[in-house]
């Protein structure tokens, strides 16, 4: 299967950094002067250093720049972020628009071998019988994390919502909406993940240790499903060659 | 297998690496026979385009002979001799469907990365930096092709290499770049930059019906090739100030589409471009956009500014004053190449133009490094190199 991976080489993702609401006072113009002047830096620097992880530095940057710019379209084509934060809970919405009908893209979604496609750059997971997943993620220096999430709610054609027992090692719960989108342009696909629901502390560690960052599972996870369902494959750099070896990371 | 991999500024080297595999079902294997250096691979040889990593494989304008397809390709066959457009298209997407091949949503395996940097990620490309894909590129023995129903053009007839070969790239990217430019009955086209885009943009600008081209470079034997070749009036903007010049040609109207086919290395003259050279070596400006300033300036009023020169990130100090009140339209963007395949493989075949004009070097693979230098620094008359591997 195509995989690529950029959970293990990463920084600590941008949307786990508590981004809660300002006035615009001095404080506030402060810490986004801050704010601008780190992901300029992170960019600048990621890109300067070549590698795996500069990339994802940048990409970090990006990311850092792009909310202190305020730029974050709340719909677009092609997807759009707008992680929020409650309490402890990092939460992250994306959309994107994928050219099949909602039923259709309700159905595949269903599908637990599509989960295991479109999940898998950066967790395992494997069918546990009806309405039941079972991730796996890998952490650093062998460190395994895993959970069940369960169905707990479903429109045919229009939502599925998914959740982990409160006591799971990284509690999270996750929603898909699918409405349709305007003239031939097929459908809209709203993911919505939370790693850490509120209340789980012990939860926070782990999803810290494991260097989850919602924005960028959700984001991939929605181009690789829109990928999937609409030519048939995912894109892959897997044994793609270079003078460093086969296969690319990033 | 061989091949040419990026190393840093200036620092293009033969080596060996791994030999390509299919990994997808719509996979196709090429073993390519000819694939040229193109003008947008100086800017990686430039150390100009973000995230490039040691020892990419560079190039993008492929043609060989299918030595592997996956389980789901279909018009393909093991021995069928084809040329692979630079664009790595799906042919599913909305914008594939729309023909906007170069804007394919699903061919970027890190299309979250592009998107970081510009709101939304193009399609992916052969060796042209992780942002825009990260898929090796073609200056090499072998060259997987994802998506291989989609992009490669078979070539039936018996027309050498070098007349089909630069279908991968720049005879579309010079064509789109005319057509995206509007032009009329009557009217008179600027092309800024005589390299290969450049001329075959002078060409299509005649066969969309310009009536007057006037190609603009620093080289006389690529101003006397768009003459010879073009029917084109020529400025040295080394010897003359372009913008009086063109007031001159035009009766003061300026010319009524302008083409600017250089793209993010433009060279300038005088303190102003000095100033950007500066500046894009202290990293303050991706881009030296000399050439869309001067072509701002010089354009008709309500003119069309069509940009198939590659730019890569910010520019500064673009006269977007007088774009507005001059009310000009600026169309830009990556080549549809699939949209073009066909339509001028048929003008070849019929003999309406044949695109080896421009090709002035030929050299093994090994060679590359050597043959990047040459065309870099614009000597022995380097216009077009093809390499064979």
């Amino acid at each position: 299967m195509a995989t690529q991976d950029t959970t293990r080489d990463r920084q600590p993702g941008s949307a786990q950094q508590p981004d809660r609401a300002e006035s615009d006072d001095g404080r506030g113009r402060l810490r986004r002067a801050i704010t601008l002047l780190i992901g300029g830096v992170l960019v600048v620097r990621g890109l300067r250093r070549r590698s795996v992880r500069g990339l994802v530095m940048a990409l970090t940057g990006g990311a850092v720049l792009g909310r202190a710019l305020g730029v974050s379209p709340s719909r677009s084509d092609s997807g759009s972020a707008a992680p929020t934060v409650a309490g402890e809970s990092t939460e992250v919405t994306r959309s994107i628009t994928i050219g099949e009908p909602a039923q259709d893209l309700y159905e595949a979604w269903r599908d637990p071998e599509t989960m295991s496609k479109i999940m898998g750059h950066f967790a395992d997971v494997q069918p546990q019988g009806e309405d039941r997943l079972q991730w796996t993620v890998q952490g650093p220096r062998g460190w395994d994390a895993s959970w069940e999430t369960r169905i707990v709610d479903e429109q045919p054609g229009e939502s599925i919502v998914w959740r982990s027992p409160a006591d799971a090692m990284v509690p999270n719960e996750g929603e898909v909406q699918f409405s349709d989108a305007p003239g031939d342009r097929g459908t809209e696909v709203t993911l919505t993940i939370s790693f850490d629901p509120p209340g789980g502390s012990v939860g926070s560690a782990a999803a810290r240790r494991l260097d989850l960052v919602p924005e960028a599972i959700a984001g991939k996870a929605l181009s690789r499903f829109k990928s999937l369902v609409e030519s048939g494959e995912i894109p892959s750099l897997d044994e793609n060659p270079s003078a460093r070896g086969s296969g690319d990371l990033v | 297998m061989k091949a040419l991999t990026w190393h840093g500024k200036e620092d293009v080297r033969v080596e060996d690496v791994p030999r390509p595999s299919l990994v997808n079902p719509s996979d196709a294997i090429i073993e390519v026979t000819a694939t040229a250096i193109c003008g947008s691979d100086l800017h990686l040889y430039h150390d100009r385009v973000p995230s490039m990593q040691k020892g990419d494989i560079l190039g993008h304008e492929p043609m060989g002979e299918v030595v592997e397809v996956g389980s789901d390709v279909e018009t393909l066959e093991i021995g069928d001799r084809v040329v692979v457009p630079f664009t790595i298209s799906c042919g599913a997407c909305w914008f594939c469907e729309e023909e906007l091949y170069s804007l394919c949503d699903n061919s970027n395996p890190n299309a979250e990365l592009a998107r970081s940097m510009m709101g939304h990620s193009p399609a992916g490309l052969y060796g042209y930096s992780h942002m825009m894909g990260g898929y090796a590129g073609s200056q090499a023995e072998y060259l997987r092709v994802p998506y291989a129903d989609v992009g490669p053009i078979t070539i039936e007839s018996d027309l050498p290499d070098e007349q089909v070969l630069l279908l991968s790239d720049v005879f579309p990217t010079g064509y789109m770049a005319a057509e995206n430019a509007d032009i009329e009955a009557d009217d008179t086209v600027a092309v800024w930059g005589c390299g290969a885009v450049g001329q075959f943009a002078i060409q299509s600008a005649h066969m969309l019906g310009a009536e007057r081209v006037i190609a603009i470079d620093r080289f006389d034997e690529r101003l006397d090739m768009a003459r010879e070749h073009g029917d084109a009036e020529t400025i040295n903007y080394e010897e003359t100030d372009v913008y009086d010049r063109l007031m001159e040609m035009t009766g003061g109207r300026g010319p009524d589409r302008c083409i600017d086919a250089v793209g993010t290395d433009a060279h300038g003259t005088g303190v102003v471009a000095a100033s950007d050279r500066v500046k894009q070596r202290l990293k303050l400006e991706d881009d030296r956009p000399y050439v869309l300033r001067e072509a701002i300036k010089c354009c008709r009023k309500g003119g069309t500014l069509s940009v198939p020169g590659a730019y890569v990130g910010r520019v500064d100090n673009l006269p977007f004053g007088a774009v507005m009140n001059k009310g000009l339209t600026i169309e830009t963007g990556q080549t549809h190449v699939q949209r073009y395949l066909e339509p001028l493989l048929d003008r070849i075949e019929a003999g309406d133009i044949d695109p080896s004009f421009v090709l002035t070097h030929e050299a093994p693979l090994e060679d590359g490094p050597e043959m990047y230098r040459t065309f870099n620094d614009k000597t022995d008359g380097c216009v077009k190199t093809i390499l064979r591997p």
